[in-house]
């Protein structure tokens, strides 16, 4: 044979492995650390940066120079994070009090319907997000499909003002992701063993107690997977706080995007997103952690 | 006696407004004697398991009653019926420990947290899983998750048992060990305990009395003496134990035998059940350990005929062997392997075959 194979085992079991290393590599790692070494660098006011280090990027988070050139605390990026963290959070409470139920409900259908809502979940992901979004500010805008006929019915005088707020953001967000949420919180579902709830009631637990010491501590695994996969996107939004917050209510996304297309100030647009991702990671390595303590407990069934 | 439970005219018929409904019980009714170790005996699909889960509360009944100590409860929901279920599967919570699983039901009843410790503890201990209370279901052998299921249904002090084929999982060893302690828990604990298993060996061991069902219906009811002995049908006299059936007609009656004609032209001496006339065909039934098998010559009984071994399977402590009677019929009947190990008969020896006319019974119409 010509083709050149690895002696040992090990060396084989590297060369099959070797097309995902190198996927993760250049369309994971590689761009990351581009980012990271941009973070570092000064901004190039045409675009691109300069190949000088500076902390300035990161600097340029929690100050600013005041008149005199002194260096003053400056709470704007920080506001615009805690907002982010903020609407993040209540978009992802929202998906999770609208996604659970749904996710349930499909669980109880008969298999092949089943399958049907689990298509029909999914069908939005067929549009282009930005469509989608624009249709929210006909429907909560001024003149849209809710005010005017409340309007017209004299149930209100005036605008009701739903656009270009925070609640207009966090419904678009919701919207955005729900099915992020019913999906895993579906797939754990699926696996529960409804015997399990029959056992719970015939141990007279009421239904509500039914739900909340069996059912849902048995698919946690799926409400915190659903909680990630709906929270971390929204971090870095841009499309629903663009146009259902109207520029004005920025989010982490729109910021950073902000930074790369219009500011032309890439090393804060690139330290903004670290700032993002080290907080995502952080909060997976807490997700990972208390896994691996719930799988420890609970043997390998 | 006080009655715990009592079954009347249900009915369960599953999707009744489709296209096909299914009627799993037609108007059953029995009743369940408080303190007793009742079991629900049948095939698959015979309806036992549906009754026991309209008892416990996860399906609706399509009509009748039932009573559980004089008070309805057909409509209530399963988490307000005094009985406590033990599943096939044990369906024991995988989150919580197996302590936490034995407490589930009295901490659901707003119990004392010192008298739910109390009664855990002693729970356990009766079940002799006392030292594995931290332990997750998971880490547990099959015959342990078991006792804990047992032990999580006992420990809120139902006033009835539901036990559904908690045995049919684990192997056979295991299985005769529980048969026992199941026996004398019953007793210990003095709770009705509502039994359901497809195994007539396990429903002869344990119980007080049995209900023999098949299609629905509930077949017969009595102790496993009666059952066994005295089945009123031919599907009773099938389902439990060996059986030869042979079918005949009656010839003439004298006193509680009738003579009857089986085969072409062999009279037959047999027990009558009553119901039946001159000229009736039958179907009589003959246990094979009833049936004395001996060399040819060397019996000297009263109903004894010649026969031959037609065949025979070897089953260790003893073998069965089919004996053709000439005239058409075939009987199985056991004997025992002599003390060398060697066995009585081989296949073509001829046989003196004899058994009691009281042996030989007539099947009520």
């Amino acid at each position: 044979m010509s083709v050149w194979l690895p002696k040992t085992a090990a060396g084989r079991r590297w060369l099959g492995l070797a097309p995902s290393y190198l996927v993760i590599g250049v369309f994971m790692l590689v761009p990351m650390i581009i980012m990271g070494v941009f973070s570092f660098l000064e901004p190039n006011p045409y675009g691109g940066v300069k190949p000088v280090g500076s902390l300035a990027a990161y600097v340029k988070l929690f100050f600013e120079y005041d008149l005199e050139d002194q260096l003053v605390f400056n709470p704007g990026y920080m506001n615009i994070i805690f907002r982010s963290f903020q609407l993040s959070a209540g978009a992802t409470l929202l998906c999770l009090i609208f996604g659970f139920p749904v996710a349930y409900y499909i669980t109880l259908q008969p298999e092949n319907r089943r399958n049907l809502y689990i298509y029909l979940i999914t069908i939005p992901f067929w549009t282009n997000l930005l469509i989608r979004t624009f249709a929210w500010i006909i429907i909560l805008g001024r003149g849209g499909v809710i005010e005017t006929p409340l309007l017209a019915m004299g149930v209100i005088e005036e605008s009701l003002g739903m656009m270009y707020t925070n609640g207009a953001i966090a419904i678009g967000l919701t919207y955005s992701y729900l099915p992020l949420m019913v999906l895993p919180i579906y797939a754990s579902l699926e696996k529960l063993d409804f015997r399990l709830l029959e056992a719970a009631s015939d141990l007279y637990a009421s239904r509500f107690e039914v739900m909340t010491k069996v059912v849902i501590p048995l698919c946690k695994p799926g409400i915190i997977a659903g909680c990630i996969l709906v929270f971390i996107p929204c971090l870095g939004a841009f499309i629903a706080p663009n146009l259902l917050g109207g520029g004005k209510n920025l989010m982490l996304g729109s910021l950073v995007q902000f930074q790369f297309a219009s500011a032309r100030n890439w090393p804060f647009g690139a330290a903004l997103s670290m700032l993002l991702l080290s907080a995502v990671v952080i909060m997976l390595i807490f997700y990972a952690r208390s896994a691996s303590k719930r799988a420890d407990m609970e043997g390998s069934d | 006696m006080t009655v715990a439970i009592d079954i009347r005219g249900v009915t369960k018929i599953y999707n009744p407004d489709s296209s096909r409904p299914v009627q799993a019980l037609d108007s059953v009714s029995l009743s369940i004697d408080d303190n007793e170790f009742f079991t629900l005996l049948g095939p698959s699909g015979c309806g036992k398991t549906t009754l026991l889960r309209l008892i416990a509360g996860f399906e609706e009944v399509s009509g009748g009653e039932i009573m559980l100590f004089d008070e309805e409860i057909e409509n209530l929901e399963p988490n307000r019926r005094p009985v406590n279920t033990v599943f096939q599967h044990y369906a024991l919570f995988p989150h919580m420990t197996v302590a936490e699983n034995v407490g589930f039901g009295l901490e659901r009843l707003k119990k004392p947290k010192d008298e739910i410790e109390a009664t855990v503890e002693r729970v356990l201990n009766l079940v002799k899983m006392k030292h594995l209370g931290d332990r997750r279901p998971n880490q547990l052998s099959g015959g342990q998750q078991q006792r804990v299921a047992l032990a999580r249904a006992l420990a809120p002090s139902p006033k009835v048992l539901l036990l559904d084929e908690p045995l049919s999982a684990l192997d056979l060893k295991l299985r005769q060990a529980m048969r026992e302690e199941l026996k004398q828990l019953q007793k210990e604990t003095g709770i009705t305990f509502v039994f359901v298993t497809h195994d007539q060996e396990e429903a002869l061991a344990m119980s007080d009395r049995i209900a023999v069902m098949s299609d629905g219906e509930v077949q017969q009811i009595g102790t496993p003496t009666d059952i066994y002995e005295h089945p009123v049908n031919r599907f009773v006299a099938d389902f439990i134990g060996d059986t030869n059936f042979l079918d005949g007609e009656i010839v003439e009656f004298n006193d509680d035998l009738v003579t009857c004609r089986i085969g072409s032209n062999s009279l037959y001496e047999a027990m009558n059940s009553g119901g039946h006339s001159v000229g009736d065909k039958v179907t009589l039934f003959l246990r094979p350990e009833k049936i004395k098998l001996a060399a040819a010559g060397d019996s000297d009984g009263t109903q004894t005929r010649p026969g031959k071994v037609a065949n025979m399977v070897y089953l260790g402590n003893q073998a069965a062997y089919n004996v053709d009677m000439g005239d058409g019929i075939e009987l199985t009947a056991q004997a025992r392997p002599r003390e060398d190990g060697k066995l009585p008969f081989a296949i073509g020896d001829t046989l003196a075959v004899e058994f009691s006319a009281r042996a030989l019974r007539v099947l009520a119409k």
